[in-house]
């Protein structure tokens, strides 16, 4: 009985005594998390304690995964150039802003350097998450006046430069050069307009005896290239200034072609299917992100090339990047900028777009052309990327993605004929409305 | 006929007393009272004392569970009733807001529309999980060859993960590149190509079959299988004389003598719909309930609002009237079964 009794209290003790450990932890981190949020010294002066010890491991958070290839993974070739050991940290695409906000809600310290999207970097630099890298780009190489204009334009009003962009990604139109051949179609060019590619889709649509469709004209627009439709259609999609979704008769416009042309059987229907239908050789065009380039590489059974986004009312791209950042709550902010500014040099940001084919948000590394990825031999219209660029703009992309795949979940409803495109827009607007100023 | 000798052998009483409870009863006296009368008398007693240290052991005992109650579930639901009176968003900005959150909630469709979907979906999934559950658990009932093997093959599906169930399910449900499409396609030589998922005709038809591979239905399976077990061989036996009919058999004799099983099963199957469903819609239609809302639960809408839009007290108001929903839905069938359930004892 008496064994019995001191087991019970060791255990009991155990017991509370592991619960208040884990509690008070808890309740240091969050101590600790509002203080960073408060004052945005505290991370400039946490800065000067980086010492030499700490400074040689620096781990960065990115939602891709680095190239197999070590030639073309940047984070080793960082490590290699400065020294630092650079450890990365792969966090799921679908997880990751959701993620990046709860480490910065909980002041956690297990990554030196954030690479944000462009819908966070505002709120990150609200709450003090990351720190103001204007002292360290004063001392500097990092070309910041060569930035392309996009990026200038979000980084106004946050009081400093909060991040630098790791590239600039827009998106393209890719078609498949033998389907053109076949069908005695010309190739498309950068000043495509809307009607032609819908003629184009149209022709080179191919149909079973039963009427159903065997090869497609287009591809069904994806997550991203909806709103490239949205806004060449007249729509201002964002707005910088109210940080509110704009989307209206630009928007109808494109939703009811969208519709008509899946009703024709020249685009597929909204689906479960997670094949690339592109890619499958069963549509002969698609808009996706030039991040495909790098993606596709020579490994396509057909040839291809790109060209820019056809234009309707107006030339309309968006722009996609991230912001490499340092966590306020880094131990290691001195390195963390070492490697960041290893990756926005000159030779950090070749490999970047010779692996993904993406170009540098600066100007000057962008124009040498490092992005005219290697492996695919049959791009010739490259300048489909430049021209991109100029039409490009930071949209949806700074909107939360709650918004923007509640929108496009209505978009499809109104394509599969649920509810009219009218309708679709409007209860899209209501909920970015609803959601966005929270 | 038999379920009433069966009532006869249970010795109930007319007036609901068991026989022989003619035991004097104790008067209900408070524990804390007790305590505290035991450590009165410790001194006039010195017996007490023993029994007092039995009680702080017991209680020593209970206490890791208690703490863990305390911590893992207690406090995140009072914290939860907390984050939904503030605007509290996932980078951890917050002010208080009041009932702000739950003012917009009832104004918004999206709301309503989440709250009629986990409804149906709450009560048709546990309808037919059960009734599959009780069908496999009859099948595997029937005394042949190979049960064993047949109750693996039944039980396999549910012990997959359902995040990859409905990952594959989504495979197979794909209009141009399904399995079932292909399927479909050979058998009737046409080239059949319906979308699933996303037609609003065939959603519900989809989602529903998938359920029945889940986790939750194998479980129910098991659980039906040995309550069935438990009924008596004499039952059937003296239906047997009577000539009934399977079919008599069944909502004579096994469904009131399992009756206790089907309602335990059923509020398992209503929590698991309600809080469950994630999983298995989330992979399967998105977070926005493809097609139209069709699909979009309360967990899914949750999700969204709380990691797609960063709005954690909006997520945790709307988690509020989740939790209320369950608490409706375990009181609902509690209060159903006094006229269902049947108990021997």
């Amino acid at each position: 009985m008496g064994r019995k009794k001191l087991l019970a209290l060791l255990l009991s003790t155990a017991v509370v005594c592991g619960s208040l450990a884990g509690c008070g932890a808890k309740g240091t981190q969050k101590q600790e998390g509002s203080v960073a949020g408060s004052t945005e010294s505290k991370a400039g002066e946490s800065s000067k304690t980086d010492s030499a010890e700490v400074g040689k491991k620096v781990t960065i958070a990115v939602w891709n995964e680095p190239s197999k290839d070590e030639a073309l993974n940047m984070y080793l070739q960082a490590g290699k150039a400065t020294g630092i050991d650079v450890e990365v940290t792969v966090i799921p695409e679908s997880d990751y802003s959701s993620k990046l906000n709860q480490m910065v809600s909980t002041g956690n310290d297990s990554v030196d350097i954030y690479v944000i999207w462009e819908n966070d970097i505002a709120n990150f630099a609200q709450v003090g998450g990351i720190i103001p890298l204007d002292d360290y780009l004063a001392k500097s190489t990092i070309k910041t006046d060569e930035f392309i204009d996009a990026v200038a334009k979000l980084s106004e009003g946050l009081g400093g430069t909060y991040g630098l962009p790791w590239c600039a990604a827009t998106e393209l139109l890719y078609y498949n050069q033998d389907m053109f051949d076949a069908a005695g179609i010309a190739y498309p060019t950068n000043d495509w307009s809307y009607a032609d590619y819908k003629a184009a889709a149209e022709k080179l649509t191919k149909k079973a005896a039963d009427g159903t469709t065997e090869v497609y004209g287009s591809t069904l627009p994806n997550t991203q290239t909806w709103w490239a439709g949205i806004g060449g259609a007249g729509d201002q999609v964002f707005d910088p200034a109210k940080g509110q979704m704009v989307i209206g008769d630009g928007a109808v416009s494109f939703v009811s072609d969208v519709a008509q042309m899946v009703k024709n059987g020249t685009m597929p229907e909204p689906s479960s299917d997670t094949a690339d239908l592109f890619a499958a050789g069963k549509a002969a065009m698609s808009w996706q992100g030039s991040w495909n380039i790098g993606t596709y590489g020579g490994g396509l059974a057909f040839n291809w090339d790109i060209a820019s986004i056809p234009t309707d009312k107006l030339k309309y791209n968006t722009l996609h990047t991230g912001f490499y950042s340092i966590n306020a709550k880094s131990k290691n902010q001195d390195s963390a900028f070492k490697v960041i500014e290893y990756l926005m040099g000159e030779e950090g940001q070749a490999i970047n777009s010779k692996a993904s084919g993406n170009p540098s948000a600066i100007k000057s590394i962008a124009e040498k052309g490092a992005w005219k990825v290697e492996s695919v031999t049959t791009i010739e219209n490259w300048d489909a990327i430049t021209d991109s660029l100029k039409a490009g703009v930071f949209g949806y992309t700074c909107l939360p993605s709650g918004v923007t795949n509640n929108a496009i979940s209505e978009f499809n409803s109104a394509v599969l004929g649920q509810k009219t495109p009218e309708d679709a827009v409007k209860n899209a607007s209501q909920y970015a409305k609803e959601t966005i100023g929270y | 006929m038999a379920i009433k000798a069966a009532r006869h052998r249970s010795g109930r009483r007319p007036d609901g007393k068991r026989k022989g409870s003619g035991r004097k009863e104790r008067s209900f006296v408070p524990l804390s009272e007790r305590i505290v009368n035991a450590m009165k008398n410790e001194k006039r007693k010195p017996i007490n004392k023993k029994k007092l240290t039995n009680h702080l052991t017991a209680y020593a005992f209970c206490a890791p569970w208690f703490i863990g109650f305390i911590c893992f579930t207690l406090f995140p639901i009072v914290f939860m009733f907390a984050v939904s009176l503030t605007n509290r968003k996932l980078n951890g900005i917050s002010n208080f807001v009041g009932f702000a959150n739950y003012v917009n909630m009832v104004q918004s469709p999206t709301f309503w529309n989440s709250i009629k979907v986990t409804l149906f979906f709450t009560v048709v999934m546990m309808v037919v999980t059960t009734i599959w559950a009780v069908i496999l658990a009859m099948l595997l009932n029937y005394k042949q060859k190979l049960n064993g093997i047949f109750q693996f093959c039944y039980f396999l599906p549910s012990v997959i993960p359902t995040v990859a169930l409905a990952y594959t399910f989504r495979t197979i449900f794909g209009k141009e590149a399904g399995l079932l499409n292909a399927i479909i396609s050979q058998l009737t030589a046409k080239n059949v190509m319906v979308n699933w998922l996303y037609d609003k005709r065939t959603i519900y038809l989809a989602v529903f079959f998938i359920t029945l591979f889940t986790y939750n239905t194998g479980q129910m399976m098991l659980i039906f299988r040995s309550g069935l077990n438990d009924v008596p061989r004499e039952l059937y036996e003296a239906c047997d004389i009577d000539g009934a009919s399977p079919f008599r058999k069944f909502f004579g004799i096994t469904l009131p003598m399992i009756s206790p099983i089907v309602l335990f099963n059923a509020v398992m199957g209503c929590i698991s719909a309600l809080n469950g469903s994630f999983a298995l819609l989330y992979p399967l239609t998105g977070e926005s309930g493809d097609p139209n809302g069709m699909t979009q639960v309360l967990s899914l809408l949750i999700y969204k609002e709380a990691f797609s839009n960063m709005k954690v007290g909006y997520a945790c108001a709307l988690s509020v009237v989740l939790f209320l929903i369950a608490c409706g839905f375990g009181i609902g069938i509690f209060a159903v079964s006094k006229k269902l359930v049947y108990y021997e004892n």
